[in-house]
Formats: C-alpha cells, sequence, structure tokens
C-alpha cells in the first residue's frame, strides 16, 4: 500500500542544514496496524505527515496504492488524501465552532457528499461510538476521551483506507486511552490500516509491527 | 455546505464580541456616513433637473464694465431678455424674475411672506411646476392673477383639504394691499429648485421700475428658452458680438472702452458651477468633490479596520483552517467559507447602517439645511448604491486575508503559536498609518477651519453688532415714519433707533460717484447706503473726522423749483477717501456728486459691510430716510426678551397691515457664513468619526497583540518589569505609527488649509500651535487607547498566564 524510498526531509538553518528525515524507507502493506516510536525529535511525527501527505519530503520517492503521489498535481494529491486518509491527533483539533455532529459532518460536506446521505453516515457513525446523545454538544462541553473519539469518528467517516494516529493517547488518562486503542485493534480487523505514533510501549504493543526511530533514521 | 459556511461565519462572529462589534460598528459608521455624504452630493447634483427643459434653459448673467471696473452679476436689467429674444431666433422666449418678501392676507390670516415670485407670464411654460388646479398657459397673463403653492393653499385656505384645491381657484388674496385672483396651484417647489416660491404673480406687479425696458437698474433674473441645447456655444458669441455693435453700446450709454455682455449658464450647472449667486447661495462643486474624497476616507479606514483585525486574528484561527485542509478541504472552499465571513459582516453593517442613517436624518438636516425625509434611506436608489457599495467593500476587505488564510500550508498553520509574519506586517502597519494620516489631516484642517470661522465671527467689524435688532418695515408705514421712529425709541430698553436701506452688515446697493479737486475729476465705483438720523451713534461706529447727519441737513434736499437746488450731505468710509488721495481731515467739506451734489460731512473709520471673503472697499453714506427699509435699534443687553415684546406691543397699536418681525443683527451677520458654517460642521463630524473608527480599529489590534503576548508579559512581569515597562512595550510600536503618520499628515493638511483660507480676505495666520496641538492630542488618543489593554494585561496575575499550557 505504502512504499516510501530513500526519504530525505530537511531545513535550511543559516549555512547548516538540519536532518529531520534520512533516508527512510518503509513498505506498509494493506490491512498492518504500524506502531512509530522514537523519543522527541526523532522525525515521528514528520514521518506521519510525509506518509498522510501534509508534507512533502526533500528527496525521495512515495508510492501510495501504487501511485507516485510525489508527482501528482495538488488537486490529484488532495483527492486522494480526502478518499482514503484519515487523520487523528493527539490535540484532537475539532472545530470549536462546530458540534459534535457537525465535526462529523465536515469532511463529508468537502466531498459535496448529499445532505441527506450525510446524514445517515453521520448517524451511523454517532451509533457505533454511542455517542448520539452529545451530537449537539460543543467540544469543549466534552471530556478529553469523548473529543477523541469524536475526532476518531470524523476521520472514520469517509471510509478511509488508512488512518493516521499521532499520538491519539497522549492528552488522555489510560482508561480512556486503553478504550481508544482498543477501537483502533477493532478497526484495524475490520482491514482498515493503521500507523501511529506513540511514546508508550504499552500502546505500541497494540500494534503488528514496531519502527523505532532516532534521529531521523530507522533503527529497528 | 453554505448552510455550514453560515453557520461557522455566525458562531465565529459571536464568539470574538470584540472584534465583531468593532468591525460591524465601524463598518456601519463608515456606510452610513457614505449613504448620508452621498444623498446629499445627488441631492446637489439634482439641482433643477427636474425641469423637462432644463437642458435648453439657460440664466443670463451681466458682464459690464464702467469707470474702469469690471462687474458680473447674475441679475440684467429689463430689457435684456425681450430684446434678445426679438434679436435672435435661436432663443424661444424669456422670463424675468423677482423674489421679495410681502404680507399676505386672506381676511384675519395675515402673514409676512418671504418668498413671492414676481415674472413674467411664460414663467410656467419654461419651468416644471406641475398644477393641480388651473392652467399654466393662462395662469400670469394678467396683472391681477396669482398662483400659489400646495401649501400655502392649505395655509390660507384651509377648507382645500377636504373640498379640493379647485375649490381656491378665483378666490381672492390680498398682497401689499392689492387683491389677487388665484389662478393656479401648483405642488409645493422641490428643495433642488433655485427659484423658490410660494406664490407667484406677473412681472409688471413690481411697480415702475419693472415696467418698460432699460439695459440697466440690474434688478431681475432672467431666463431664456432655447428652441436647441447645442445652440448654446454659438448664441454665445452672437450675443457678444451685437453687444458690442455700435448701436446697442449707443443706446446702453456706453461710451469709450466701457462695455455691456451677456452670458449664458445652462440651468443645470447654475448651483454647483456659477460663482454668482442668484435667488439663494450657490453650492459648489469643490464641496462636493471634498465630500466625496471625505466618503471614501472614512469607509477606507473602516475597511482598513476589517482587514487588519482579520489578519491579526489569524492565530486564533489557525487551527481551524489547518484542521479544515486535513479534512479535504480546498483552497477553494476554505477563501469561500472567509469571504462569507467578510460578506456577512458587510450586510449586518449594512443594515446597521440604514438604522443608523435614519435616526440621524433629522440630524444631518439641520447641518445641510436639507429637508430630507427619513424615509429616503428606504428608496431603491440609496438602497442598490448601499448593497453595491457594501458589496465592493467586504470583497475588498475579505480578499487579503481570505487569501492569506487559505493559501497557508497545513503543516505550519498546525504548529502552535503560528502567527503571520513578514509581507503582512507590512500591510497592516501601512493601513494604519493611512488611517491616521487621514485623522490626523482632518483633524488639523478642521482645526484651520473653525480658527477662521471663529476669526470671522468675533473680528471686530467696525461696528458693534451685539443688541442690535432689525425691524423690516414698508408699506403704509411710511406714511408715518418719523412718529413710529420716535414711538420704538421711547420703548423702555431701547437705547438709540436708526433706520436704513440695507442692514449694515451687508450692503449691496451698487452706486458710483465723481469728485472733484485740483488734481482733477475722479470717477469712483461705491457701495452706497441711504440711512437715516442717528447712524453712527446707534450702530457704535467711530468717526474719523467730522460729523454724524444732523437734523438740518434735510434743509439742503430743497425739492421746491423741480430740485435745482437739492443738495445732499454725505459721509464717506476711510477707504474711499485714500481712494481720492484725500486724508481724512481733507475730506471734510468737499464736494461729491452721487447723482445730487453735496458736502462730505464726515469720514468714518472702515467697516465691514460684506462677507470676510471681501475687503472693505469705498462706500458711501447719504442721509435718505424715506428709502428705509429697516429700523435698527441698540437695545440694552439686561432685558432683551421683555424689551422686544414691548417692541411687538407698540408695533400691534400702530401698525395694522404688517405683523411684526424682528430679526438680531448679529443672527444675520452669522448667515453670511451659513455653508462655511454647514461645510465646517460636516469636516469636524468626519474628524472625529475617521479618528473613532481609526482608534477602534487600534484598540482591536493592541487587545488581539496583547493576548499573543500574554505569557511574554508574564514572563516579563515574574523578571520584574514594571507596569511602565509593560505599557510601553505594548504602546510603542503603535505610537511610532501613529508618529510617522503625523509627520506626513501635517505637511497635507499645511497646504489644504492654507489653500483653503485663501479665499478670505481677511484671514487667520496659520499657527504651528495647530499641528502641535492636533499631533499630541492624536498621540495622547492612541495612548489611551492602546494601553487600555496593556495596563489589564499588565495587571493580570502572571502566574496565571504562565500556567497553562
Amino acid at each position: 500500500m505504502i512504499a516510501l524510498k530513500n526519504i530525505f526531509k530537511w531545513y535550511n538553518t543559516g549555512i547548516n542544514r538540519t536532518f529531520i528525515l534520512k533516508d527512510i524507507s518503509l513498505n506498509v502493506a494493506e490491512g498492518e496496524f504500524i506502531s512509530i516510536m522514537g523519543p522527541s525529535g526523532s522525525g515521528k511525527s514528520t514521518l506521519l505527515h510525509v506518509i498522510g501527505l501534509l508534507d512533502a519530503p526533500n528527496e525521495g520517492s512515495y508510492s501510495f496504492m501504487g501511485e507516485n503521489v510525489l508527482a501528482l498535481k495538488e488537486k490529484k494529491r488532495s483527492e486522494i488524501f480526502k478518499t482514503h486518509i484519515g487523520f487523528v491527533f493527539q490535540a484532537y483539533h475539532l472545530i470549536d465552532e462546530l458540534t459534535v455532529y457537525e465535526n462529523i459532518e465536515t469532511p463529508l460536506i468537502y466531498q459535496n457528499i448529499k445532505s441527506s446521505e450525510r446524514k445517515s453516515m453521520v448517524a451511523d457513525i454517532l451509533d457505533r461510538f454511542q455517542i448520539v446523545g452529545k451530537k449537539d454538544l460543543f467540544p469543549n462541553q466534552l471530556s478529553g476521551g469523548q473529543q477523541q473519539l469524536v475526532g476518531i469518528a470524523r476521520a472514520l467517516i469517509v471510509h478511509p483506507k488508512l488512518i493516521l494516529a499521532d499520538e491519539p493517547t497522549g492528552n488522555l488518562n489510560s482508561k480512556q486511552g486503553t478504550e481508544i486503542m482498543n477501537l483502533f485493534k477493532e478497526l484495524n480487523q475490520e482491514g482498515v490500516t493503521i500507523i501511529q505514533v506513540t511514546h508508550s510501549e504499552k500502546n505500541a504493543e497494540y500494534g503488528s509491527r514496531i519502527i523505532e526511530l532516532l534521529d531521523g533514521r530507522i533503527v529497528g | 455546505m453554505w448552510r455550514n459556511y453560515f453557520k461557522t461565519s455566525f458562531r465565529n462572529l459571536l464568539k470574538n464580541k470584540l472584534y465583531t462589534g468593532i468591525n460591524i460598528f465601524g463598518l456601519a459608521i463608515g456606510l452610513s456616513a457614505c449613504l448620508l455624504i452621498g444623498l446629499y452630493i445627488r441631492h446637489e447634483m439634482s439641482y433643477d433637473t427636474f425641469n423637462s427643459n432644463a437642458d435648453r434653459i439657460v440664466r443670463l448673467t451681466m458682464e459690464y464694465r464702467q469707470a474702469g471696473t469690471v462687474n458680473t452679476t447674475a441679475t440684467t436689467g429689463t430689457k435684456a431678455g425681450p430684446q434678445l429674444t426679438r434679436t435672435f431666433p435661436a432663443i424661444e422666449s424669456y422670463v424675468r424674475t423677482f423674489i421679495k418678501s410681502n404680507v399676505v392676507k386672506n381676511g384675519d390670516k395675515m402673514f409676512d411672506e418671504p418668498h413671492i415670485l414676481y415674472a413674467d407670464s411664460l414663467f410656467f411654460k419654461i419651468f416644471t411646476f406641475p398644477f393641480i388646479a388651473g392652467n399654466t398657459a393662462t395662469a400670469l397673463d394678467a396683472p391681477d392673477k396669482m398662483v400659489i403653492t400646495k401649501s400655502m393653499a392649505e395655509k390660507y385656505f384651509p377648507e382645500v383639504k377636504t373640498m379640493g384645491y379647485a375649490t381656491a381657484l378665483d378666490k381672492t388674496l390680498t398682497c401689499n394691499d392689492k387683491d389677487y385672483k388665484i389662478s393656479g396651484i401648483c405642488n409645493d417647489v422641490p428643495d433642488n429648485s433655485q427659484i423658490k416660491f410660494d406664490f407667484a404673480t406677473a412681472f409688471s406687479n413690481l411697480g415702475n421700475h419693472a415696467k418698460g425696458e432699460t439695459w440697466w437698474t440690474a434688478n431681475w433674473i432672467t431666463y431664456l428658452l432655447l428652441h436647441q441645447e447645442k445652440d448654446i456655444p454659438r448664441l454665445q458669441s452672437d450675443i457678444t458680438h451685437y453687444m458690442n455693435s455700435t448701436d446697442v453700446k449707443a443706446d446702453a450709454g456706453l461710451t469709450g472702452n466701457d462695455y455691456l455682455n451677456f452670458h449664458l449658464e445652462p440651468l443645470k450647472k447654475v448651483h454647483l458651477y456659477s460663482n454668482l449667486p442668484g435667488f439663494e447661495p450657490n453650492g459648489s462643486i469643490k464641496i462636493i468633490y471634498l465630500f466625496s474624497i471625505i466618503a471614501f476616507l472614512i469607509l477606507l479606514i473602516a475597511s482598513a479596520n476589517y482587514t487588519n483585525l482579520s489578519t491579526a486574528q489569524s492565530s486564533e484561527r489557525s487551527a481551524e483552517i489547518g484542521m479544515r485542509k486535513v479534512l479535504g478541504a480546498s483552497k477553494r472552499q476554505v477563501f469561500i467559507q472567509f469571504m462569507t465571513e467578510a460578506f456577512l459582516m458587510g450586510f449586518l453593517a449594512a443594515f446597521l447602517a440604514i438604522a443608523l442613517s435614519i435616526f440621524f436624518i433629522p440630524l444631518f438636516n439641520q447641518i445641510t439645511g436639507i429637508a430630507f425625509k427619513s424615509t429616503i434611506v428606504l428608496q431603491p436608489y440609496p438602497l442598490l448604491s448601499l448593497l453595491g457599495i457594501t458589496l465592493l467593500i467586504s470583497f475588498l476587505a475579505g480578499l487579503y486575508p481570505s487569501l492569506i488564510l487559505s493559501g497557508t500550508q497545513v503543516m505550519g498553520i498546525l504548529k502552535k503559536g503560528f502567527t503571520f509574519t513578514g509581507g503582512k506586517n507590512w500591510l497592516r502597519k501601512s493601513l494604519i498609518v493611512v488611517q491616521f494620516c487621514i485623522s490626523v489631516f482632518l483633524i488639523i484642517y478642521t482645526l484651520i477651519i473653525l480658527q477662521q470661522m471663529n476669526y470671522m465671527k468675533s473680528k471686530n467689524l467696525g461696528y458693534d453688532q451685539s443688541h442690535l435688532v432689525v425691524l423690516p418695515i414698508g408699506g403704509k408705514m411710511m406714511d408715518q415714519f418719523k412718529s413710529l421712529e420716535t414711538a420704538f425709541g421711547a420703548v423702555p430698553g431701547v437705547e438709540s433707533i436708526t433706520a436704513s436701506y440695507d442692514t449694515p452688515e451687508f450692503v449691496e446697493w451698487g452706486d458710483g460717484i465723481s469728485a472733484q479737486d485740483d488734481k482733477g475729476t475722479h470717477d469712483v465705483s461705491v457701495n452706497a447706503m441711504p440711512v437715516d438720523l442717528n447712524f453712527i451713534n446707534t450702530l457704535g461706529m467711530h468717526l474719523v473726522a467730522g460729523r454724524d447727519f444732523q437734523e438740518t441737513d434735510f434743509a439742503k434736499q430743497d425739492t421746491s423749483n423741480d430740485g435745482a437746488n437739492y443738495h445732499n450731505t454725505y459721509m464717506i468710509n476711510e477707504t474711499l477717501a485714500k481712494k481720492l488721495g484725500w486724508s481724512a481731515q481733507e475730506a471734510i467739506g468737499k464736494k461729491i456728486d452721487k447723482g445730487v451734489t453735496g458736502e462730505v460731512v464726515g469720514v468714518v473709520k472702515d467697516f465691514n459691510y460684506s462677507s470676510l471673503h471681501d475687503p472693505i472697499g469705498p462706500m458711501v453714506l447719504f442721509l435718505q430716510r424715506e428709502l428705509s427699509r429697516n429700523f435698527i435699534l441698540r437695545i440694552q443687553g439686561n432685558d432683551i426678551k421683555g424689551t422686544v415684546s414691548r417692541l411687538e406691543e407698540t408695533w400691534k397699536q400702530r401698525v395694522t397691515d404688517r405683523p411684526f418681525n424682528y430679526h438680531f443683527l448679529d443672527d444675520s451677520y452669522n448667515k453670511l457664513y451659513l455653508s462655511e458654517d454647514r461645510s465646517a460642521t460636516l469636516f469636524s463630524i468626519a474628524a472625529v468619526l475617521a479618528i473613532i473608527l481609526a482608534c477602534l480599529g487600534l484598540f482591536g489590534l493592541s487587545a488581539f497583540s496583547t493576548l499573543q503576548r500574554t505569557k511574554e508579559i508574564g514572563v516579563r512581569r515574574v523578571l520584574g518589569a514594571t507596569m511602565g515597562n509593560i505599557v510601553f512595550l505594548i504602546s510603542k510600536n503603535f505610537l511610532q505609527l501613529v508618529i510617522v503618520s503625523i509627520m506626513i499628515a501635517i505637511p497635507l493638511a499645511w497646504l489644504a488649509g492654507r489653500n483653503w483660507i485663501q479665499d478670505y480676505s481677511y484671514r487667520i495666520e496659520i499657527n504651528w500651535l495647530t499641528f502641535l496641538l492636533a499631533g499630541i492630542a492624536a498621540l495622547i488618543i492612541t495612548f489611551i487607547t492602546v494601553s487600555f489593554q496593556a495596563i489589564r494585561a499588565a495587571f493580570s496575575n502572571p502566574v496565571k498566564s504562565l500556567r497553562s499550557e
């Protein structure tokens, strides 16, 4: 599904070049559940962003489902991104001005899905996550765990093939964290490919494969 | 999708109340100012256009040279209209007009009516004043006919309201003791007509001096109706040629280099482009341009606030935008969302602007002197203009923030504490500088105008204006002139009384004199003033030499023997004495000839007898009480009301054919500057609005900048910064910008102000203190605005701001 080859990513700081990613090559098959680990500043999040097409590498090649995405035009790339990839963040990044329902609905709006269809899709997912009763609340009226649940629901609403999660449990207590990780496992069993960045050994165990990063290189 | 945009926009507006409030309120003020100024400009531009013949009507103005001086007036003699119409086939017809006040009576209803029009019979064929009863073709074809307006019909014949206006036809009204038959009732004259009348009657009713035809005695305003508009330039050169022909010059009694010529002013250009006032003071195209610029500047300030606040707020919105992009929003979709917000804001402001405009229409009417109805705002034209401006402003003000916000890279935005830097700050700074430049410029300009106005109103005019009461007189009163004067003079509270033709604040009587001495004959164009005894004393003027008129001077006015031995006595002003080459002392006893020869008995210290636009010219006072149109009374200052009511009592006992009417001389003096006063008021308001709007923007910006720096302020406080340090930290950048603005505004305002006072013969010196004052005021206002936020931040507990995150 994902094939990264010799990916480099750097910033120019004055005359020096600071490397974030150094020569990363990585293959991910459909249905895998991968945990990326590593200390702060090792490039985990950047790698996730590169995979998620939010950031472009300076060097290297990247094919996503057989397509060389780096060569694609912005529009096509955003099309792939819209239909195949869902994002989950540590800080949830829900839109404060929108209700739970509207937050989940937003990606569908950007995919130009009809209103009636949107309604049933959102209703299904609210049902599945058992948050129907919270649909009219605003994010700041929810607990952290609930917010992350909404964040995941929002990522799932477009039926993505790939979910990218950047420390999804980082802001949660351990009970909430376990719940979220169980949810991920469930999704993975349904066939969704998941790549998560995490600090926690315990959470990393949920994955089928662990990738260790250090100073921008894959070390294990 | 639109629903989602609107919902988000609405909630965002609600969330940031300060920011939304500043934007909507500021834009609404800007739009409202624009709307009102637009109405005013449209009114001025529409002058006389309601006449269906407007394109073919011209006003005839006169230019002549006599005794070496060239004069121009909007008035002509009685001959110009008929003679030119007879001579040139391009002219279809003419009408000579005059408006004066007279007493109108119907039974016990008696009023002094200021707008009685005297016009030739074709008036209602040339101009378009639709009749609701009567026939326009025959309405003025006999001297005993009179046309009145709808409201006059209601005033003198109240029954027309129920029985119909036609019932007033053929009824009788008495004007100046002559009976008239109502021959037509026309709609009230629109505000944008240069001819404003309530009554209209035949030109011949003006009496002997309106009968017959003469090139001179130019008192009448003549309009010509041409067959075709395009004939105007050709006809103009034909008339000039004709007026220069030997026959016509001889007919007009012109010799040597003297000449008489007429100019054609297209009717629609008279109000804004002519420098010759006719029935009313003209507007000015310059003022129209100035106000258009002001409206534009105020809108610019308000829109700049929007742009600035939106970009400043971008950091607050970055997470949302980033997330939307992650969720699949395209650049276009984010752009549209922010534009939606701008348009929503614009329309809310527009609605508020309509409400504000309706609320301020009465005040606006008071300032402009135009009687707009509140509902005028709701008519299609203003509404459509407002819609257009709102769309444009929303688009322009929203464009930059929308482009910036939608065009940013997702990754950049998702990182914490992201702010836009570089180019955008430069734009924000420029907009602030532009805003304050405009504000400071308007403040200085307004201060200069106000200083000049104040100077004019308080200048020593050469006489004492205060506590002078003017009683207009005429008709049968003249028969008992002396006894009336004595009676009014004896009313308790009256210190002294005199009478005159013009009142001294505005002398219109033009004349010419010749004087002989050992250097030869001098011909001088002068202003002249027939006065009664006691004039110098009552008005508090000063004699440089000689004496005031006295009772014995009347003895010289010997009317026996057909006036062969008739002489007059004269007082002249210093300027005339100088012009004749005499010192004040030398002038006493000299003979001058003003149609009648007479001796100069006094030289009066120069006094201003016209607006301060004009320098003091040569002036002759002569004793001729029967020409008086006004009593002028100096009364004591301690019981003005009582004295006026006693005067009214005396009037009612002795005068039956005229209602009691009075005004104070200083009021009519101030009226000379009515249009300047209006402009000055509008400028003051514009300046205040500009500074308020600019400060609103700064207030919002400083709030954001303080918010962004909350943590920094916390750290600095912990490190021992004083409140002063913090306030200085926040204010510094803004104050720098305002100082730059002041530097730019001062020279511009100096140039503009100098240009404005150039129009006055008597003017202030522009004082550098004005600039200093305006600059310091702007700085203080800025400082207060900005430091309000800073002080709040400095007061907050630093531990609090540092704990979060």
